[in-house]
C-alpha cells in the first residue's frame, strides 16, 4: 500500500451553541493516497463539509474547533500548526472548491486580482509573470478568451465558467491534494459532466489527489477509487468504491444505495426508503446513531456504539451486525 | 384522438420585457416560454425535464396562471383559461395545485401547520370549522404526519415533513392537477424515496395529474408517464419515458441523458459531454436554438428554426435530422 498523504485519524470537531457544545464530527478516520481520488459521501449535516474545513483549518471562529484527533500532511500535523504555518500550506500545497461559486468569488475583485493573488503570495513571481501564469491556469481549465476574463468580474460569468475560475484558484499552486466539497451540486447536469471531466483531467495531469465531498452516489460511482460513508458525524463504512457499491455491509449504505432511483428502476414502481429522519446533534443517541432508522436494530445496538471493524485491508464498517445481515 | 384531455395546451408563449434605459422602455423580451404545446391526461404523469434557465418553471406558473401568459392557449377541462381575471379563475384555483421546490419558503413561517392547511379551505368556503378541521387531521393523516403536528409551526419540521405540509395543502381541495415544481431536490436522498413514494400512492388513491418539473432525470423518468425536454423556452423533445430515455432523437436529449453519473462503479461510460453554456433567452440564437453547442449541426440548423414533428405515435422531436422511428 503506498504512503499516505493525508493522514486523518480520530478527528474530533465541536462547535459552541447557544444551546450549548456539539459535537459535529466524531472521531473521523480515512486517508488519502498520493494521486487517487477519496469520495466522501452523506446526507446534509453528517459532517462531510466540517471534516473538510477542519482539515484546511477554515471553521468557523471562535465557534468550531477541532477538540481532538490528529491530521497528519505529508508529516505534519495540521491541527497543531500556526496560523502563519497553515497559511503557506492552503492554498498552495491544499487547494479546495467549494459548492457555490458565487461565494467562494470575491464579487468586487477581477478575475485577474483575485487569481494572481493566491500566485503572487505563494510564489517569488513578479506581477507581470503571475498575470502572465494566471492566463496560462485559465486557458487549462477551458477559459475561452482568458485574457478578456482576467479583466472582468464574477457576475459577468455562467455559473460553470465561475466554477472554472474557482478551480483554476484552487490548482494556481499545483497542489498534491485539491478538497472540492460538492464541487457541481449547483450546477446542471451537462456543465456536472464538464466539471468532473476537468477535475479528472487536472488531476491527472499534476497526479494530484481529490478528495470529493457529495451527497449524489452518481458522482461517486463514476470518479471516486474509495469511498468514505458518513452518517450523523461518524464513518459508517469505507471501502473501494466496488466494494461499496457491490457488496455494502453497514445497513445505511444499503439503504442509501437502494433508496435512488435509476433509470433503469420501473416507473412508479415503489422506492424503497430508510424510514424516520437523522438525530439531532443536539440529542445524538448513546448507541449507534442509525440505530432508530435501522431496519436490523436490536437492543444492544442501542446501548452502546459499534466500533469500526476492518473485514479486509480496505472495508472497513462500524456495525455490530454486519457479518448476519 | 382519446376524449378531451385534462389541460390543453396550444402555442403558450410567455414573454418578459426587459426595461432598459432612461424611459424604462421594453425593446427587449426575455422568451422564457416560446410556443410551447402539449396535453396532460387524467391520471397522467407528464414529466418536464431541463436546465436552469429552459423556462419549465415560468411554464407551470403560466398554468396555474400565478402568470398571464402573452400567447397561446390553456384549456383545462376544455375550458379556456389562460385569458380569465382573477375572479373567474377562482374555480379553476380548486383543481389546479402546486407543489414548490423549498418547502421553508412556500409556507408562512407564522402560521401553524393546521392554519396552512386550513386556509385554502376558508378560502373557497368549504365546510363550517369543525369540519375544516377534520379535513386538517386528514390530511395529515393522508401524508404521514402525527396529528399533534397542527398546532406546531414549519420550523419545527425537517425539510422532508416540511415537503408533506406543503404536499398536504396543495391537495386539500381535491385538485385534479398538481403542478409539482423541484418538488424532491433539496431534499436528501433517504429523504427523496419516501416523497417519491406518497406522490406516486397519492397519485393512485386521488386520480391526481401531476406536471412533475424536475431537472434530474432519473427522478423524473420514476415518475412520469410521458416526459417533454425543454431547452431555452421550447419542447426539443417529447414522448413516453422509455422511448426518451432508451432512444432518444434530438442531439441535446442525447447528451443530456449521457450526462447523468450512473451509480454503478462497473458502468464508467465516456459521456458526450456538450460544450458550452445555455445562451441566454433574451438574444436566443437564429435558427435552432441549440445549434452553437450541437454536436450534429447542420448548415440549414443556422437559421430555419425547427419545429416539432412526429417520429412514432408516441414521440416528437425538434430537429432537422433524419430519424428512422
Amino acid at each position: 500500500m503506498k504512503e499516505a498523504l493525508l493522514e486523518v485519524d480520530s478527528l474530533v470537531t465541536e462547535f459552541d451553541t447557544d444551546e450549548g457544545r456539539v459535537r459535529a464530527v466524531d472521531g473521523v478516520s480515512f486517508s488519502v493516497r498520493p494521486g487517487e481520488t477519496l469520495g466522501i459521501v452523506g446526507e446534509s449535516g453528517c459532517g462531510k463539509s466540517v471534516t473538510a474545513l477542519s482539515i484546511m483549518r477554515l471553521l468557523p471562529q471562535p465557534a468550531g474547533q477541532i477538540a481532538g484527533g490528529s491530521l497528519l500532511f505529508e508529516g505534519r500535523d495540521l491541527a497543531r500548526l500556526t496560523i502563519p504555518e497553515m497559511e503557506s500550506i492552503r492554498g498552495n500545497q491544499i487547494g479546495m472548491v467549494f459548492q457555490e461559486p458565487m461565494t467562494a468569488l470575491n464579487p468586487v475583485h477581477t478575475i485577474g486580482r483575485q487569481l494572481t493573488e493566491v500566485l503572487l503570495l505563494h510564489k517569488p513571481l513578479s506581477t507581470a509573470e503571475a498575470m502572465a501564469e494566471a492566463i496560462t491556469i485559465l486557458n487549462q481549465v477551458g477559459i475561452p478568451s482568458p485574457e478578456v476574463r482576467m479583466g472582468e468580474y464574477p457576475h459577468q460569468l455562467s455559473g460553470g465558467m465561475r466554477q472554472r475560475v474557482v478551480i483554476a484558484m484552487a490548482l494556481a499552486c499545483k497542489p498534491s491534494l485539491l478538497i472540492a466539497d460538492e464541487p457541481t451540486t449547483a450546477l446542471d447536469v451537462t456543465i456536472q459532466a464538464q466539471i468532473l471531466e476537468l477535475i479528472r483531467q487536472l488531476q491527472h495531469e499534476l497526479a494530484m489527489a481529490v478528495m470529493l465531498i457529495t451527497h449524489d452516489l452518481g458522482v461517486i460511482a463514476e470518479t471516486c477509487d474509495r469511498v468514505v460513508v458518513m452518517y450523523a458525524g461518524k464513518v459508517v463504512e469505507a471501502g473501494t468504491v466496488k466494494q461499496l457499491f457491490d457488496e455494502p455491509k453497514h445497513p445505511y449504505t444499503k439503504g442509501l444505495l437502494a433508496s435512488i432511483p435509476t433509470l433503469d428502476t420501473p416507473p412508479k414502481s415503489r422506492l424503497s426508503v430508510i424510514e424516520g429522519m437523522v438525530p439531532g446533534l443536539m440529542d445524538l443517541p448513546t448507541g449507534c446513531r442509525f440505530a432508530n432508522r435501522c431496519p436490523h436494530v436490536k437492543s444492544y445496538c442501542e446501548e452502546d456504539s459499534p466500533t469500526t471493524e476492518r473485514i479486509d485491508e480496505e472495508h472497513r464498517v462500524a456495525c455490530y451486525r454486519w457479518e448476519e445481515i | 384522438m382519446s376524449a378531451t384531455p385534462l389541460l390543453r395546451v396550444r402555442d403558450l408563449s410567455m414573454h418578459f420585457p426587459v426595461r432598459e434605459g432612461v424611459l424604462l422602455r421594453a425593446s427587449r423580451f426575455n422568451r422564457a416560454v416560446d410556443n410551447v404545446s402539449f396535453d396532460i391526461q387524467p391520471g397522467e404523469t407528464l414529466g418536464l425535464v431541463g436546465e436552469s434557465g429552459c423556462g419549465k418553471s415560468t411554464l407551470g406558473r403560466c398554468i396555474t396562471r400565478l402568470y398571464r401568459p402573452t400567447s397561446g392557449s390553456i384549456e383545462f377541462e376544455g375550458n379556456e383559461i389562460s385569458k380569465l381575471g382573477q375572479r373567474d379563475l377562482l374555480p379553476y384555483r380548486r383543481d389546479i395545485q402546486m407543489i414548490f421546490q423549498d418547502p421553508m419558503e412556500s409556507l408562512n413561517s407564522r402560521h401553524t401547520v393546521g392554519d396552512i392547511l386550513e386556509e385554502p379551505l376558508i378560502i373557497h368556503n368549504i365546510g363550517d370549522r369543525a369540519a375544516r378541521k377534520k379535513r386538517v387531521l386528514e390530511l395529515l393523516d393522508i401524508v404521514g404526519l402525527p396529528s399533534r403536528s397542527m398546532s406546531r409551526y414549519p420550523f419545527e419540521f425537517s425539510g422532508g415533513q416540511r415537503q408533506r405540509i406543503g404536499i398536504a395543502r396543495s391537495i386539500a381541495l381535491n385538485p385534479k392537477l398538481v403542478i409539482c415544481d423541484e418538488p424532491v431536490s433539496a431534499l436528501d436522498v433517504s429523504i427523496q424515496s419516501q416523497i417519491l413514494n406518497l406522490l406516486v400512492s397519492l397519485q393512485r388513491e386521488f386520480n391526481l395529474s401531476y406536471l412533475f418539473i424536475a431537472h434530474d432525470l432519473a427522478v423524473v423518468k420514476h415518475v412520469s408517464d410521458r416526459i417533454a425536454i425543454m431547452y431555452l423556452g421550447k419542447i426539443v423533445e417529447s414522448g413516453d419515458g422509455h422511448d426518451i430515455y432508451r432512444h432518444p432523437k434530438h442531439p441535446y436529449t442525447t447528451s443530456l441523458i449521457s450526462s447523468i453519473p450512473i451509480p454503478d462503479p462497473h458502468r464508467r461510460v465516456d459521456h458526450q459531454i456538450i460544450r458550452g453554456d445555455v445562451p441566454s433567452p433574451i438574444n436566443p440564437p437564429a435558427g435552432c436554438s441549440f445549434h452553437p453547442r450541437c454536436p450534429r449541426v447542420m448548415d440549414q440548423c443556422r437559421h430555419k428554426p425547427p419545429s416539432l414533428r412526429e417520429v412514432s405515435e408516441t414521440h416528437d422531436v425538434s430537429c432537422h435530422l433524419e430519424f428512422e422511428s
